[in-house]
Order: C-alpha cells, then structure tokens, then sequence
C-alpha cells in the first residue's frame, strides 16, 4: 500500500533539472501571463461598447429601483 | 504490491469504474445528440422533424450536464477521498447503493425523454434541462432525477462517514486537501439541491400525477435556478480539484499554495447558491432590486475563479522552471506539451479564462439584456461545461483509466489529437455562437431562419457563421470519436504492470500555513445558509405573495380540497404579511445604513 501520497509526490521526476523550493520561486511568468490577460479584458470591455451600445438604442435598467435601493 | 490505484484499493476501483463508463455513455449519447442539433439548426442536414429538434435538444443537455458530468466526478471524487485518507470506504455495499440509484435515476429519466421519438409509447419529457413549467413532462422524468440526485446526497455521506471515521483515528491531522475540496463541494451541493427537490417534489412531480392542477411558473423557475447556477460549480469544483491536485503534478511542480486553495473552495461554498437569481434578469415579476442583488454577489463570485487564475498557472510556472524554463513567456515552451493529460487540462484551462469574459457580460444586469436566451449563451457554456469540465474530464480519464482498469492507454497520440481536434473545434463553434448571438440569433430554435427577415451582420454572415459552427462541431464529433476510440482500446488491453503510481501533487506551501479556521466545516456551512436566506427569503416570499403558491388562483384540489386550500390560504397570508413587514425593516435598515 503506498504511503500518504504527498511524499511520494514530492520527489523530483524524471524532467526535473532543478529542485525550487518555496522560497526561492518567484512566479513572475505567472504575473506576465494574468497581466497579459487583464489587458485583453479590458480591450474586449472598451469593444464591447462599440459592438453592442453605438449600433443599437441603449439598454436601461429603470434607474429609480436601483437607485432607490442604493440612495 | 504495486502503487496502482486498482491495486491498493480494488473494491473502490470497480464503483469508479462503473461511474465512468456510465459517464461516458451519456458522453457518447449526448455527443450524437449534439451533432444532429447542429447540423439541423444551421440547415447543414435536416432529416427529422423539427417538432422533435426538441427532444434532441433535451437528451442533449440532460446527458451531458447531467448524467455525463456527475457520473464522472462521483468517480473523481471516490478516488479522491480514499487515496488522500489512504484508506478504503466504510462500506462497499452502501457505495453500489448510491451508484445503483443514481443509475436506476437516470435510466427512467432518460427513458422518459427518449420516448418522445415515438408514438408507440404516451410518454415524454420534452422540457429541455431547464424544465420550466409550463412545459410538463411524464412523471417518470421527475421521478428519475429525485431518484439519481438522492443517490448523490448518499454518496456525500458516504465520503463523510470516510473522513468522520478518519478523524477518529488521527484527530489532529489537518484534512488532506482533496478530501477537503469533495467535502466542501458536496456541502455546497447539499444547500443547492434543496431547491429542485423543492421544485420537483412540492410542485412538479405532484402536477404532472395530476394532483394539483396548476403550478406558479415564477416559482418554480426561481427553485430552478436556487439550484441551477451552483450546478455549474457542482461541476466546476471537480475542474477545479484536477487543476490544483493534478496538474501541479503533470506539470512538474508543486501546487503553490495548499492554503490559497482551501480559501477559494470555501469562498464556493458561501457564495455559489445566493447567485441563481442572475439567470432570471429578464424575468417579470421579480424586484430589480433583488436581480441587483445577486449580481453583486456574481461579481463576488469573480474572486475564488481569479484565485484559481492565479494559483493554477502559478503551480505550473513552478513546474516549468523546474524542467529549466526561463523568462517572462519562456518558461511556458518548458511545459510538457506532449502529455495529453497535461496538455487536454491546460487547454481547457485557456478557454475558461475566454469564458471569463463572456462571463462578465452575461453577468451584468443590463449588459446580460443584449445577449439573454441568444446563442451567445449557448457558446458561452461550451466553452464552461462543454470545455473547462468536460475537456479535463476527458483528458484526466487518460490518466485515471489505466488507474482504475490497471491496463495501460491504448494511444497516447490519439489521446494528444483527441484534445487538440476538440479545442480547435470548440474555437469554431463557441466563438460563431457568441457572434451570432450579437446579431440576436436564439437559441432553442430548430429553425432560426425567417421569411423577410435577414440578421444585419456587420462583419460576415450568417451563412459564414452556420458554417464555422456546422465546422466546429463536426470536429467536436471527431475528437469524440477519438476519445472512445481509446477508452475501448485501453478496455481490450490486458493487464499492465508498467503503470505511474496513484499519487498526487505535494504543495509547495502545505497545510500547516492555512489558518485553522479554513476547516471549520461547519462554520462555512452556517454562513452559506445564511448568505442563502439573506438573498432568497424576500424574492420568494414576493413571488407567492404575487402569483399564489400553486399558480395565479387559489386552485380547489380534487382530493384534499379542504386542507390544501387552507394551508396554501395560510401560507399566503403569512407570507404576505411576514413580506411587508420584512420589507418595512429593510428599507429602513437600508437607509440607515446609508446614511
Ligand atoms: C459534440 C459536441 C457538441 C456539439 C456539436 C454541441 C452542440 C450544441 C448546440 C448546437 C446547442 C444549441 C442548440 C440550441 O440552442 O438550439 C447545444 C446546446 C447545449 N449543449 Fe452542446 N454540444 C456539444 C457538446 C456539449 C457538451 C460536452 C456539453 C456539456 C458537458 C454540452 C451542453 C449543452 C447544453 C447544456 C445545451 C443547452 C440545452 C438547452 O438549451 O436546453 N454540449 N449544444
Ligand atoms: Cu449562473
């Protein structure tokens, strides 16, 4: 029977040319990558606008529920 | 003694296995469904009536979100729990008897809707997944989905009773984190569910026998979807699980964060059920007031995914350098592309994060008007459930197969194929979908093509979005094909005694870091409830308040006129009453709190 995987886990494989540990890693591709990302999101928010909002009449939530609720 | 799963734990091997070819069963049934809907919407090939596009669509979305999705994960979850306890489940019986109820479940539910083909038989269920009264199926339908969800209620105590006895034995062990992440999803699932039994056993079941004659649309819709937004995350959460305990591993790296990982699973618990009202936007009768509600707690909901974004493409940065990888976009060449579990997860990871845009418009109140009930929706949740679940489903099966039959995969270039041809079909299909969506296409339609009406495009046509979408999904038919092409060899192969062993990945911050308070079950359980009674007590009580408890009219029942009539009269009273005067301390809590 194995042991608690988490042992056996750690172990490095095969592919593994370098061990890095907590302290030392520092995900900064990670950042790139989600920074990368928030930037299309914000691109596709500004597009949305021209796709959906200048073709066609606004949509209007009826402002007063909402801003009964909120005042 | 090998390190296999199958091995270690044979008896849990077979109930795995039986919930995985059940799964893949509705997967193949689903994935013919699928393709015939396609080819007959676009006009590509019509060779049934459009009458029965119906049924088609229903067996679709039931077999795939429902039979295909939890059959797989009850698996997952099985294995989970006893490789992360390392021990066996209490009691090998009681588990056939959950799969044995959630199979009979299914069998009369799917009976129900496939009868709908024929005459022959007075009998059918052709009410698509939402079953939105006033459609009305056969009792059989309703009969068989208390019937299969009952047998995930006993599955959950089933791993309950693994962790309560593991705890016995090591009572101050923090919970292994797969454990953690089956409980906390089924305790979510538990809260959720409660609202389509409501739906189903208060309301529809009893219309369909013909016991009470009408029913309040309204309200039954809001059960619905009490239920029907945290069914995404019902199968989510088994995504999610894969990504952190997994692909970690096939990365080869660690989880970053053992912590960060129990706070987002949490963070589901609490805030996945207080939400369904965001799919009701366009529904009349329920206060704006209330959909403004439940759009800022969707928005809420951004945060655990976003967590997820981060944790998870952190684990496999940590992976990637560790295999040498280097600079800001470098490291990713150093992933192992040629693994198709890795690769199949991966991919599905990315057109999660293109659903977390579309996402984002469905979720804002007046954004969600342009694109309510268009095929935008229908891209938008293949690229959720139909590619973030089920393309890491698929991909994981070629990991765990070989786990659960001990034989090894049939190809491992098929399987590498399998998960690109899906992904690029998927690009097609979805990203036609959401367009045409925007020009206002529906979805529900067999024939979303009008005399003297043509749908303005400003970029393409429709012509060219009906192709992409024929395209994408006749790609979509070939990966499946592929994807049982090698779940059958892999069947056929013999046993193999060349397998990886049943691990999963370690963490590089584990559990020690999290803060105790993270496995208080019960605390998150309490606060979920609350969240839930907070966002859904008023909506309901203003709906029967409008619309009556069984619909418009206080309805004389044929058998119990007396006592029915009271007590949907007192309940109506009550909740009127108790609905002002709850509304008169909230407006004024509100505007104190404003102020
Ligand atoms: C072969 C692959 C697939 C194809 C070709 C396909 C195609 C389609 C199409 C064209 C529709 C829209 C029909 C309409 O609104 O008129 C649809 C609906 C749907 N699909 Fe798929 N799909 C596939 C795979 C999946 C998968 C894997 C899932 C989930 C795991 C899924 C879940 C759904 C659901 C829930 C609906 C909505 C049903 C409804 O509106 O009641 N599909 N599919
Ligand atoms: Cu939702």
């Amino acid at each position: 029977m194995s042991q608690a995987t988490e042992e056996s886990a750690s172990e490095p494989s095969a592919e593994t040319i370098r061990e890095i540990g907590h302290d030392e890693y520092d995900p900064v591709g990670t950042f790139a990558l989600i920074g990368l990302y928030f930037l299309i999101l914000v691109f596709l928010w500004f597009f949305m606008y021209f796709v959906e909002f200048l073709g066609n009449d606004p949509t209007v939530v009826s402002g007063t529920a909402v801003v009964v609720a909120l005042v | 003694m090998s390190n296999v799963y199958i091995d270690q734990f044979p008896a849990e091997a077979k109930v795995i296995r039986a919930a995985f070819y059940s799964s893949f069963l509705a997967l193949a049934l689903g994935g013919v469904f699928g393709i015939i809907q396609t080819l007959h919407r676009t006009d590509f090939l019509r060779f049934m009536d459009s009458v029965d596009y119906y049924t088609v669509l229903t067996a679709h979305g039931v077999f795939l979100v429902i039979s295909f999705t939890i059959f797989f994960l009850v698996g997952i979850f099985t294995w989970a729990v006893t490789t992360s306890l390392d021990r066996g489940l209490e009691d090998i019986r009681f588990t056939w008897g959950w799969y044995s109820l959630m199979a009979i479940g299914i069998t009369m539910t799917g009976v129900a809707i496939l009868a709908g083909f024929t005459d022959a038989i007075d009998m059918s269920a052709s009410v698509l997944f939402t079953f939105y009264a006033p459609l009305q199926a056969h009792p059989l339908f309703y009969l068989g989905l208390v019937l299969f969800v009952v047998g995930t209620w006993v599955a959950g105590v089933d791993w309950f009773r693994s962790w309560w006895a593991w705890k016995a034995e090591n009572p101050d062990e923090r919970i292994p984190l797969p454990t953690f992440m089956v409980l906390t999803t089924m305790l979510m699932w538990y809260i959720a569910t409660l609202g389509v039994a409501a739906a189903i056993l208060l309301f529809l079941l009893p219309w369909s026998l013909g016991l009470i004659e009408t029913v309040n649309p309204l309200l039954t819709r809001t059960l619905f979807w009490f239920f029907g937004h945290p069914v995404v995350y019902f199968w989510l959460m088994p995504a999610y699980m894969m990504w952190y305990v997994m692909l970690p591993k096939f990365s080869g790296g660690k989880l970053f964060s053992d912590p960060l990982a129990r706070v987002v699973f949490v963070l589901f618990l609490i805030l996945s059920v207080p939400t369904g009202i965001h799919h009701q936007y366009l529904d009349p009768g329920i206060a704006e007031g209330f959909k403004f509600i439940a759009m800022t707690n969707t928005m809420f909901l951004l945060l655990p995914s976003l967590l997820t974004a981060f944790t998870v493409v952190a684990s496999m940065e940590h992976g990637a350098r560790q295999r040498g990888g280097e600079g800001y976009f470098g490291w990713l060449k150093a992933l192992p592309w040629r693994d198709p579990v890795f690769t199949g997860m991966a991919l599905a990871g990315l057109m999660f994060a293109a659903a977390g845009f579309s996402g984002m418009i469905n979720a804002g109140m007046n954004i969600n008007y342009l694109v309510h009930n268009t095929f935008w929706v229908v891209g938008h949740f293949h690229l959720t459930v139909g590619t973030a679940v089920a393309l890491t489903f698929m991909a994981v099966t070629y990991w765990f197969l070989p786990q659960v039959t001990g034989k090894a995969l049939w190809s491992r270039s098929v399987a590498l194929g399998q998960v690109v041809v899906w992904f690029v079909g998927m690009t097609f299909m979805s990203n036609a979908m959401h367009r045409a969506g925007l020009l206002g296409v529906p979805r529900r339609t067999a024939e979303p093509q009008y005399e003297g009406f043509e749908f303005q495009a400003a970029v393409g046509s429709i012509g060219e979005l009906d192709a992409q979408i024929a395209l994408g999904g006749v790609l979509l038919t070939i990966s499946l094909g592929m994807f049982f092409a090698n779940v059958v060899g892999t069947a056929l192969n013999g046993r193999s005694d060349d397998l990886p062993a049943n691990e999963y990945a370690g963490a590089l911050s584990g559990p020690d870091d999290a803060p105790l308070v993270l496995d208080n079950l019960k605390l998150w359980t309490a606060i979920a409830v609350v969240l839930v009674i907070f966002a859904y007590t008023f909506p309901l009580l203003s709906i029967i308040d409008r619309g009556g408890l069984f619909g418009p009219e206080v309805i004389p029942f044929p058998l119990t006129v007396e006592s029915a009539t009271t007590l949907g009269f007192a309940l109506e009273t009550a909740a009127s009453t108790s609905f002002e005067s709850a509304g008169e301390i909230a407006t004024s809590a509100l505007t104190a709190v404003m102020r």
